[in-house]
């Protein structure tokens, strides 16, 4: 063409182009039309007058490295062209949007704060489908985050479940049984001391017999009541890590697989009673316990048990010894099989 | 061929489209690339196995063994817990009611699967910081998810945890799955979670939301639905704010198979409900 051809050439015509600069200093130029397409940029050229020479640079928001802001115009080149149909458009963004999570996170970061809208909301749906479907475990794992929150927090919406007549009534319960515990445990101290030599020796006697689970039961349940003592703050991390040994590994199971609703919410209410009730740890006051009520609580075991599906608990109910070495064994189950009959207890009255 | 063996034969034959035409239309193979909808899809094939995978007609068993297939085959990229649990089930209806040649095939598929799967899991070790998201982005991705995801969500780490409080989430979920049901009472400062948590236990949503299936009745066919409603925009624009008919599992494969089993979940509607809040689980 000729100077004078060129002349005639409206300038809307003419590619002009905007320098923009990223966090790292380094500036670079890029077509108007695509840069126009990010509200950031656009505000800056057109109220501030910026980007029109390499000194005047719009400066980019610090999110955006280099990388991102290339990803960004190439998106902006695609879609600022109106002759685009619809389908091409959809089918381009599908493409766009593969890419792995780190730089999906990158790329809504810089998009939003480049404020472009239709990307920032492609990204989030894209990442919204990855984490559909995941336990928290498995999207702590895609994403690198710290597991942070107490359990306590992680129950909290069941925790409001507080206002539950049943649970309140535990409570109240739970509070009488505390007294009565503490003015028993007065009277008992030395008794508590014989106490545990002959546990020692049951010990002894039971790892001859070759029950090793049983060993580790006692061992679990002395340094079990060794800090429930020590603890006796009510935080629900310590007593759910003191808590009853078969809970503990359900627990376990429970969080790999996210397959057992209907388990995995039994032993959360309780794990919820239990971690209202952090002192009422100890297990003497099965020692009133006449053998009536205890066959009964045995029972009462059985049944939590196979509602629990864990035959570890079973065999340990069924080979059972002296009572008040098994009732530590089986702390936890006592403790709930104790919360049940309170109840029937509270409602005969 | 004398006439009356042909005319016998007739309505065997139409009887048998009628099951595959069903199947067919219930787009199992289809969900079953979908990471949300693989879970769900591998429970069906379960139950359809179970329920009599040997008095089913020779064209459908066929269909049943290449989604069994492509299932296992697609097993790795799915990489949730759901899906290795979803696809165990699947495994043990395999062994217990395919022909010897068919078992044995379906079974290396899926040890394939998990050899490829136990792969997957090493190579993700990498110690990336990935780049901290603001609060509002967030409350943005997890408008688009659904509820089980949602709780997920909520006990990943703190900052997801706050931000998935946010009332408009809970708010949004609320009118998608009660608008049409319930009159509330919208009051300043409402808790919109605590407002939708009473209405789900009341409901006793839980176990309807286990299946991924709801019936339409604008198209009359029972599909994967999309957020609660259908996935066909027409009826969709037809249906407006209303949510389909939610259908369980078992319910599902009555209808295809035209039997009337129920449902062998054992925990009581109460623990179930519960349970949602506590461990979200997809079963």
């Amino acid at each position: 063409m000729s100077e004078s051809d060129l002349a005639i050439i409206k300038p809307a015509m003419m590619k002009s182009y905007i320098w923009l600069e990223t966090s790292d200093g380094s500036i670079q130029q890029v077509e108007q039309e695509v840069a126009m397409f990010c509200p950031l940029i656009c505000h800056q050229a057109l109220q501030k007058g910026g980007g029109s020479s390499k000194n005047n640079a719009i400066s980019l928001p610090q999110k955006v490295n280099p990388a991102m802001l290339s990803l960004i115009f190439d998106y902006c080149r695609f879609h600022q062209l109106p002759g685009r149909s619809n389908k091409e458009r959809k089918v381009y963004d599908e493409k766009f949007m593969r890419m792995d999570t780190k730089r999906l996170c990158e790329l809504t970061s810089a998009a939003d704060s480049l404020q472009l809208k239709p990307l920032v909301d492609l990204t989030s749906r894209a990442l919204a489908r990855i984490i559909e479907g995941k336990t928290p475990e498995e999207i702590r794992e895609i994403f690198h985050l710290p597991d942070d929150l107490t359990e306590e927090e992680k129950l909290e919406p069941l925790k409001n479940t507080m206002d539950d007549p049943r649970i309140r009534l535990l409570n109240r319960l739970y509070a009488k049984k505390r007294k009565e515990l503490k003015e028993r445990v007065k009277l008992k101290s030395i008794e508590v001391e014989e106490r545990v030599d002959e546990r020692s020796v049951d010990d002894l006697l039971s790892f001859i017999n070759g029950r090793d689970h049983k060993v580790v039961n006692t061992s679990k349940s002395k340094k079990k009541n060794k800090k429930r003592k020590e603890h006796r703050n009510g935080t629900c991390k310590v007593s759910n890590k003191d808590s009853h040994n078969l809970h503990s590994k359900q627990r376990s199971v429970d969080e790999t697989s996210s397959s057992l609703g209907g388990v995995s919410n039994l032993h959360n209410i309780e794990d919820d009673i239990f971690s209202k009730k952090a002192e009422f740890e100890d297990g003497y006051i099965d020692d009133e316990i006449d053998p009536a009520l205890k066959e009964m609580l045995d029972r009462e075991v059985e049944d939590f048990a196979r509602r629990l599906n864990s035959s570890w608990v079973l065999s340990v109910g069924q080979e059972r010894q002296p009572v008040h070495f098994s009732i530590n064994g089986n702390g936890g189950t006592r403790r709930l099989t104790d919360t049940h009959t309170l109840l029937d207890i509270a409602i005969d009255d | 061929m004398k006439p009356g063996i042909d005319d016998q034969s007739k309505p065997q034959t139409m009887i048998q489209e009628k099951y595959t035409k069903r199947y067919q239309n219930l787009k199992v193979a289809e969900a079953l690339s979908n990471n949300h909808l693989y879970p769900f899809a591998c429970n069906e094939l379960s139950s359809i196995i179970d329920l009599g995978y040997s008095q089913l007609p020779k064209d459908l068993k066929a269909f049943i063994f290449r989604d069994c297939l492509s299932a296992f085959r697609l097993l790795p990229e799915m990489n949730t817990s759901a899906a290795v649990s979803a696809a165990n089930l699947l495994v043990k209806s395999v062994e217990s009611a395919f022909p010897k040649q068919k078992k044995n095939l379906a079974i290396v598929e899926f040890k394939q699967a998990k050899v490829a799967l136990k792969r997957r899991t090493k190579s993700h070790d990498e110690h990336i910081d990935l780049p901290s998201l603001p609060q509002d982005i967030f409350v943005h991705i997890f408008s688009f998810l659904d509820l089980y995801s949602l709780l997920s969500s909520s006990q990943v780490s703190r900052s997801w945890n706050q931000a998935t409080s946010e009332g408009s989430l809970w708010r949004s979920l609320f009118d998608l799955h009660f608008s049409h049901k319930v009159l509330i009472h919208i009051y300043p400062g409402i808790d919109w979670r605590e407002a939708f948590k009473n209405e789900y236990i009341l409901y006793k949503s839980s176990k309807m939301l286990r299946s991924g299936r709801g019936y339409c009745s604008y198209c009359d066919s029972v599909v994967w639905h999309d957020n609660l409603r259908c996935p066909k925009k027409q009826c969709r624009l037809k249906s407006g704010k209303k949510p389909l008919d939610l259908m369980l599992t078992h319910e599902v494969v009555n209808y295809l198979l035209g039997t009337t089993s129920s449902s062998d979940e054992s925990d009581s509607e109460d623990e179930a409900v519960r349970g949602l809040w506590a461990y979200p689980t997809l079963q």
